[in-house]
C-alpha cells in the first residue's frame, strides 16, 4: 500500500461541539507547513510518526528499560528518560506495546479508508440532526490525496463535511476540495506579513490569494474566516480591522469570527521536542466579554455582518 | 418566584429534622386495644387513630396544607415495619455520617419502655429475620434481598380515579361490595378500606378546623383569606371529589400524605400529575377564575410539599440510598394512549417550576419519544443546565414496546409512570416490587475465579467450581460463572418469596388497596396479589465492571498469554499488592466498556440476557414475573465494599460502576457519543425494571443557544438509539470541593446521586469524593 492511501492522524475527536454544527467528529491530521508560536496542536506539526512519553503516567517500572535493545530508553537521576530521536519506528511499536500504563504511545496513527470510515460512521445516528464531521490538523492539505478520498466517501454517505485549513496551499488542490466540503473554517492570523513570517515561519500571501479564489466563486457561502486572539501578536486594533476589512471588500456577506484566546495550550507542549510556547512562562487568560465585545466592535465598524460571536 | 414561595421554601429548608415516635406510640396502643382482631383491621385502625390523633399544623401563608407529622422532613418510627434497629441506633441518629436526625432523650425511654417490648418478633423485620435471617446474611456479598424492615413502597397510586371519585364515593363503592360478600377475608378487607376512608375524612375535616380556627386568629387580613380558603377546599374534600385545580392539587397532597402514613414507605409517585391534573387546569383557565401564573404558584406550593415528607433508613441502608430520597416521582410529557404527543401546559408549568425551585423533590422525570416538541426539549435542557440534576430523561421508543413483551396492556403500557428512582411501572394498577433485590455479579465471578472463597474474608460462600488456573479455556470459565450464577440466584428467589409472604401477612394496606386496581373489585389486599400487575425487579450490579473484568481476562490471560492465570489469582489475592505492573496491564492492555467497541459491549449484553432469561424460570409469590433493571442508586458504593480486587484493576473494596448502564467512571475515554452507543446495545427487555444512565457535564456546555441545540441534538439521537434512561449533573469540580470546605454556602447545591437528586453537602464524605471524581467531559 503506497503512503498516499494512508492517512496519518493523530486524534478521531468524537462529540465535538466547536468545529462546526452539531455534534461533530474531527480528524486531526499530521503536518502542517506553520509553525505558529502559539499552536494549540504542537503535536500536529511534524508530518512523521512519533513517539511520545507521557512524564505524569510512568510508573517507574522499567518494562521499557529491560525490553529496549538500543539506547532510546535510558535512566537518569533515577528517572526513565526517552531519547525521542534516537528511536526507530518497529521499536517504538514495540514500546508502546509493553508499556502497562500506556506512557509511551504513538503521536499519530496511519489508517487505511475504511478505517477511518469506520471510526466515522460510529457517530452516523448523531449527524442525523445537523451534525458531521470535520476535517482538521496539522493541515489537511498536507495529505491532500487521502483527504480528498476521505471527503468523497463522506459524501456518499451524505455526512456534512468542514475543513478547518490555513489556505497555506495551491489554487489546484484548493479547487479540487471546494465542492467536497459544506464548510470552509479558514484562519487569517496576522494582515502584516511581516509579522506573519515572523510568527507563523511562512508568508501570507498564498493565503490571501486564497481568500480570494474562494470568495469570488460561487463557494464563497461556505467561508468562514477566523482569527484567533493571540495577546500581543492577533490581538492588536490594527491587526481585527485589516482583517474585517480586507474580506469585507473581497465579499460584503462573508462571515467571520474571532475567536478567544485559548490558554489551554500549554498543557501539551510537554510531549512535544523542540516547539516553546510562546507565553511559556507568562500564559494569560482568556479574554472577558467586555474585551471580545470591543473585537466585534472593530470588525463590526468597518461592515463585517456576519459576525459569529462565541459569546 | 414569589415572595410566598420564597418564605415557605426557606422555611422547609431551614426546619430542624427530627425522629419521632408519635405515630409508632398511637400505632402500639391501637394494636394492644384490638389484640383479637384480624391483622388487616388492626392495621386499618392504627390509620385511622392516626388520621384522627397525630398533631397537625398550618403554616402562614400556604395554600397546600398537610403533613404525617407537624414538624417539617421528621424520621418516622415506624413499629410494624422494624424497630430492631432503631433500638440499636437510636442514639447514633444525630451523628452518624450518612442522613443525620435530631432525638429527644424522653422519647429514646419511652421508646424502649412502651414500644419496643410490645413489638419484639411481631415487626416485618423481625419475622423475616427469624425466618430467614441466616440464609439472607450468608448470601448478602452476593444477593441483597430489600424490603425486609419497612413496607414496600414503589407503587404509582390511581390518582386519576381518586381525583374523579372522591372519598365518599369510593367508601360507597367498597361498601357495596361488602354487603353482597360472603367470603371472611374479603369482608375483613372491605371493612378496612371503609375505616380508612373515615379516617381519611376526618384528617381533611381537621385541617379545616384547624385553618377555621387559625383564620380567627389571624390579623393580617391576606392570611385571614387564604386560610379560609383552605378550609373551604378541606371541607368540600372529606367527601366530594375536586372541582378547581387547586382543590385538585390539594387532593392530591392529603392522598400522598395518608398513604405515607399506612406505610412509612419511600416512593409513592404521583405518576403522570400533567395528564390527570390537565381537565381541571384547562377547565379553570376556560372560565377565567385560573391563570398560568396562579397556577404556577399552587404547582410550587406542592413541589415544596414534596420536600416536607423525608424517609428515616437505618444506617447501612441510608449508604445504599443516601440524601432520605422519598421519591415522589413526577412523569411529564411522552405519548398518550393513541400514540400522540402528550404533553400540555401543565409539562411546560411543572418545568418551570423545577427552574424556580431546584429542590431535590419532586423527582422529575420528561418522557421523551420521536415527537416530542422542541420547545419542551428545550425547556427540559434549561432546567438541567441549572444544575439541580433534573429532570431526568426516559425514552418512550425503548420502554413501551419492552413492557408490552412484558405482557402489560399496550394502553396501559403507553400510559407508564416512574416510581422509586427510574424504575418503570404501569399507573394505579400495578406492585411492581421494583426493588426486590441487588445481584453482585461481580462478586459472583470473583467467587468462580477463587473456588467460591471471598477474597476479603477467605470464607466460602459460593459453590467451589473451581478457580481460574483450573478453567483450561475462556470458555470453560464461562461455564463456571454461569453455576455460580444459577447457584445465587435459586437462593435468591427462595429469600424474596419469604420477604414477600411476610409482607402479606404483616403489612396489608387497605389505604393503598383503594387506590390501586383492581383490589376492591377482587375484595384482595395489594400485599396479596389484589393488583392487575404483579411483578418483582432484581438489579444486576454491575454490568460495566463485570465486561471489564472478562474482557481482561479473555484478551490478556487467554487470547494473548500476556498475563499468566497463577499471576492474576495471586494479584486477586493480594489487592495487586507487589503486583503493580500487573494491575496497570489489566486497566491500559485491555479495551473497556463504553468505548463503542462491539465485541467488547457484547460481552456485557451476553451476561445480562443470561440473567435475565434465567428470571423466565421463576413465579414471584403473588403470582406475577420476575423481570430485571440496571441501576444502583448509590449502591455501587457498598456493594463495592463487599468485592475484593478485580481483574478489571479495581483495588479491593472500591465502588463499583455508578449509574447501572454507566461505564466505570473515567474508563469511557471516547466521550459521550461513544457511551450512547455502547449503552445502546443493551436490549431494551434487559432494563424492564428500570435502567440508569449517568452522565456528567460541566456548565459551560449549556451557556449559549448553539450549546443547548447541540445538546438537544445529543437527546433526539439518545432517543433514536432507544436507550430507556438518561440523567445529567452539570457540575464543576471547584464547584463541589468548594462546597465540601464549605457546606453552608452550598445548602442549596443539588446533586444526582445515580437516580435521584439530594443535597451535595448532606452526603457524607465518601460519596461527596465520588461525585468530584466522576468522568467529566472537559472539552465541552
Amino acid at each position: 500500500m503506497k503512503t498516499s492511501d494512508l492517512g496519518l492522524i493523530f486524534d478521531f475527536q468524537r462529540f465535538s461541539t466547536h468545529d462546526g454544527d452539531g455534534i461533530r467528529t474531527v480528524i486531526f491530521f499530521k503536518g502542517c507547513p506553520l509553525k505558529c508560536s502559539w499552536c494549540q496542536n504542537p503535536e500536529g506539526i511534524s508530518p512523521k510518526q512519533n513517539l511520545i512519553f507521557r512524564k505524569n503516567k510512568c510508573i517507574g517500572c522499567e518494562t521499557c528499560l529491560n525490553t529496549c535493545s538500543n539506547s532510546s530508553i535510558i535512566k537518569e537521576n533515577n528517572n526513565i528518560k526517552v531519547v525521542l530521536d534516537k528511536t526507530e519506528l518497529s521499536e517504538s511499536l514495540k514500546l508502546v506495546g509493553i508499556c502497562p500504563t500506556n506512557a509511551l504511545v504513538m503521536d499519530s496513527m496511519y489508517y487505511t479508508l475504511d478505517e477511518a470510515m469506520e471510526k466515522v460512521l460510529k457517530d452516523k445516528p448523531f449527524f442525523k440532526y445537523n451534525g458531521g464531521v470535520t476535517l482538521s490538523g496539522g493541515e489537511i492539505f498536507f495529505q491532500i490525496n487521502f483527504v480528498i478520498d476521505l471527503l468523497k466517501r463522506l459524501k456518499e454517505e451524505g455526512i456534512n463535511t468542514a475543513i478547518e485549513t490555513s489556505l497555506f496551499t495551491s489554487s489546484d488542490n484548493l479547487n479540487k476540495i471546494l465542492p467536497l466540503v459544506d464548510t470552509i473554517f479558514a484562519d487569517f492570523k496576522i494582515f502584516d506579513d511581516v509579522l506573519h513570517q515572523q510568527y507563523t515561519k511562512v508568508s501570507n500571501r498564498l493565503i490571501k490569494s486564497n481568500l480570494e479564489l474562494i470568495l469570488s466563486s460561487e463557494h464563497k457561502h461556505k467561508l468562514i474566516v477566523r482569527t484567533p486572539m493571540i495577546p500581543d501578536i492577533t490581538t492588536t486594533a490594527e491587526n481585527i480591522e485589516n482583517i474585517s476589512s480586507y474580506i469585507f471588500n473581497l465579499y460584503n456577506d462573508v462571515k467571520y469570527e474571532i475567536l478567544n484566546y485559548n490558554p489551554l495550550a500549554i498543557a501539551k507542549y510537554n510531549l512535544v521536542e523542540d516547539l516553546k510556547f510562546c507565553f511559556e512562562k507568562d500564559n494569560p487568560s482568556l479574554y472577558t466579554k467586555e474585551e471580545m465585545q470591543t473585537f466585534y466592535n472593530i470588525s463590526e465598524k468597518v461592515g463585517i455582518k456576519n459576525l459569529i460571536k462565541s459569546i | 418566584m414569589n415572595s410566598r414561595i420564597n418564605k415557605l421554601k426557606e422555611k422547609m429548608q431551614t426546619s430542624k429534622r427530627y425522629a419521632t415516635i408519635e405515630q409508632a406510640l398511637i400505632i402500639t396502643k391501637t394494636y394492644k386495644e384490638n389484640e383479637d382482631k384480624p391483622k388487616i383491621i388492626k392495621r386499618a385502625l392504627a390509620l385511622k387513630n392516626s388520621l384522627e390523633q397525630i398533631q397537625i399544623g398550618i403554616e402562614d401563608e400556604e395554600l397546600i396544607v398537610g403533613n404525617r407529622t407537624k414538624g417539617v422532613r421528621y424520621g418516622i418510627i415506624f413499629p410494624e415495619s422494624g424497630i430492631s434497629w432503631v433500638d440499636k441506633e437510636y442514639e447514633t441518629l444525630p451523628n452518624r455520617p450518612q442522613d443525620k436526625f435530631n432525638i429527644n432523650e424522653q422519647d429514646i425511654k419511652i421508646f424502649r419502655e412502651e414500644i419496643v417490648p410490645y413489638w419484639k418478633d411481631k415487626t416485618l423485620e423481625d419475622i423475616i429475620k427469624n425466618r430467614n435471617g441466616k440464609e439472607n446474611d450468608a448470601i448478602v456479598k452476593v444477593v441483597k434481598i430489600n424490603q425486609k424492615d419497612h413496607a414496600q413502597g414503589h407503587i404509582c397510586p390511581n390518582v386519576k380515579s381518586w381525583l374523579n371519585e372522591g372519598i365518599e364515593n369510593i367508601k360507597q363503592r367498597t361498601f357495596n361490595n361488602l354487603k353482597d360478600c360472603q367470603d371472611v377475608e374479603q369482608k375483613n378487607f372491605y371493612e378496612s378500606v371503609i375505616l380508612t376512608m373515615e379516617g381519611a375524612q376526618s384528617f381533611i375535616m381537621r385541617y379545616h378546623d384547624l385553618a377555621v380556627q387559625k383564620a380567627a386568629e389571624a390579623e393580617n387580613p391576606s392570611i385571614k383569606q387564604d386560610l379560609l380558603k383552605v378550609a373551604t377546599i378541606c371541607k368540600n374534600l372529606s367527601k366530594d371529589a375536586p372541582t378547581t385545580f387547586h382543590e385538585a392539587l390539594q387532593s392530591v397532597w392529603f392522598l400522598f400524605v395518608i398513604l405515607h402514613m399506612e406505610s412509612n414507605a419511600s416512593s409513592f409517585s404521583p405518576g403522570r400529575m400533567d395528564q390527570y391534573l390537565y381537565p381541571f387546569y384547562k377547565n379553570d383557565i376556560e372560565k377565567g377564575i385560573l391563570t398560568p401564573d396562579e397556577a404556577l404558584e399552587l404547582i410550587e406550593c406542592i413541589w415544596i410539599k414534596f420536600n416536607e415528607i423525608v424517609y428515616l433508613r437505618n444506617s447501612h441502608s441510608a449508604k445504599f440510598f443516601a440524601g432520605f430520597p422519598i421519591g415522589f416521582n413526577i412523569a411529564i410529557g411522552g405519548i398518550d394512549e393513541f400514540g400522540n404527543d402528550a404533553s400540555n401546559e401543565l409539562s411546560t408549568l411543572f418545568l418551570q417550576a423545577q427552574n424556580h425551585l431546584g429542590l431535590p423533590q419532586p423527582n422529575l422525570s420528561v418522557r421523551l419519544h420521536k415527537n416530542t416538541p422542541s420547545d419542551i426539549l428545550v425547556d427540559s435542557i434549561k432546567v438541567v443546565a441549572k444544575g439541580s440534576g433534573m429532570p431526568q430523561f426516559f425514552n418512550d421508543e425503548s420502554i413501551i414496546n419492552s413492557m408490552i413483551d412484558l405482557g402489560i396492556s399496550k394502553k396501559d403500557a403507553r400510559d407508564y409512570a416512574i416510581v422509586g428512582c427510574v424504575e418503570l411501572t404501569a399507573q394505579g394498577n400495578a406492585l411492581g416490587w421494583s426493588d426486590a433485590a441487588m445481584f453482585n455479579l461481580n462478586k459472583a465471578l470473583e467467587l468462580t475465579l477463587n473456588n467460591g472463597v471471598c477474597l476479603l474474608t477467605g470464607e466460602q460462600i459460593g459453590i467451589d467450581v473451581g478457580n481460574i488456573t483450573s478453567f483450561k479455556t475462556y470458555e470453560e470459565l464461562e461455564e463456571a460463572f454461569k453455576k455460580q450464577i444459577d447457584h445465587f440466584i435459586d437462593r435468591m428467589i427462595s429469600a424474596c418469596e419469604v420477604v414477600e409472604k411476610a409482607h402479606m401477612e404483616v403489612l396489608p394496606s387497605p389505604f393503598l388497596s383503594s387506590v390501586i386496581d383492581d383490589c376492591i373489585k377482587k375484595g384482595k389486599d395489594v400485599t396479596a396479589g389484589g393488583a392487575v400487575y404483579n411483578l418483582s425487579g432484581i438489579q444486576m450490579i454491575q454490568v460495566a465492571n463485570l465486561v471489564d473484568s472478562l474482557v481482561a481476562i479473555k484478551k490478556l490471560v487467554y487470547d494473548e498469554g500476556k498475563i499468566d492465570k497463577q499471576d492474576l489469582l495471586d494479584a486477586l489475592r493480594q489487592n495487586f499488592e507487589g503486583h503493580i505492573v500487573l494491575k496497570n496491564i489489566l486497566l491500559n492492555k485491555a479495551p473497556k466498556y463504553g468505548n463503542d467497541i462491539d465485541w467488547v459491549d457484547e460481552i456485557g449484553v451476553k451476561w445480562a440476557r443470561y440473567f435475565r432469561d434465567a428470571m423466565d424460570n421463576y413465579t414471584n409469590f403473588r403470582g406475577g414475573k420476575y423481570h430485571t433493571g440496571m441501576y444502583t442508586v448509590s449502591a455501587h458504593v457498598p456493594m463495592g465494599e463487599n468485592v475484593g480486587a478485580s481483574p478489571d484493576g479495581r483495588n479491593a473494596q472500591e465502588p463499583l460502576a455508578d449509574g447501572g448502564m454507566s461505564p466505570v467512571y473515567g474508563r469511557d475515554v471516547e466521550g459521550p457519543t461513544a457511551v450512547l452507543k455502547s449503552v445502546s446495545k443493551l436490549d431494551n427487555y434487559l432494563t424492564t425494571n428500570g435502567g440508569l444512565l449517568n452522565m456528567k457535564f460541566l456548565p459551560e456546555f449549556f451557556s449559549t443557544e448553539t450549546g443547548i441545540n447541540k445538546f438537544a441534538s445529543f437527546l433526539r439521537t439518545f432517543v433514536d438509539l432507544e436507550i430507556p434512561h438518561i440523567q445529567f449533573n452539570v457540575l464543576n469540580r471547584e464547584d463541589l470541593l468548594e462546597a465540601k470546605k464549605n457546606p453552608e454556602q452550598y445548602q442549596n447545591l443539588t446533586v444526582r446521586v445515580a437516580g435521584y437528586t439530594a443535597y451535595f453537602v448532606e452526603l457524607d464524605d465518601k460519596l461527596q469524593n465520588e461525585i468530584i471524581a466522576r468522568t467529566a467531559y472537559e472539552n465541552i
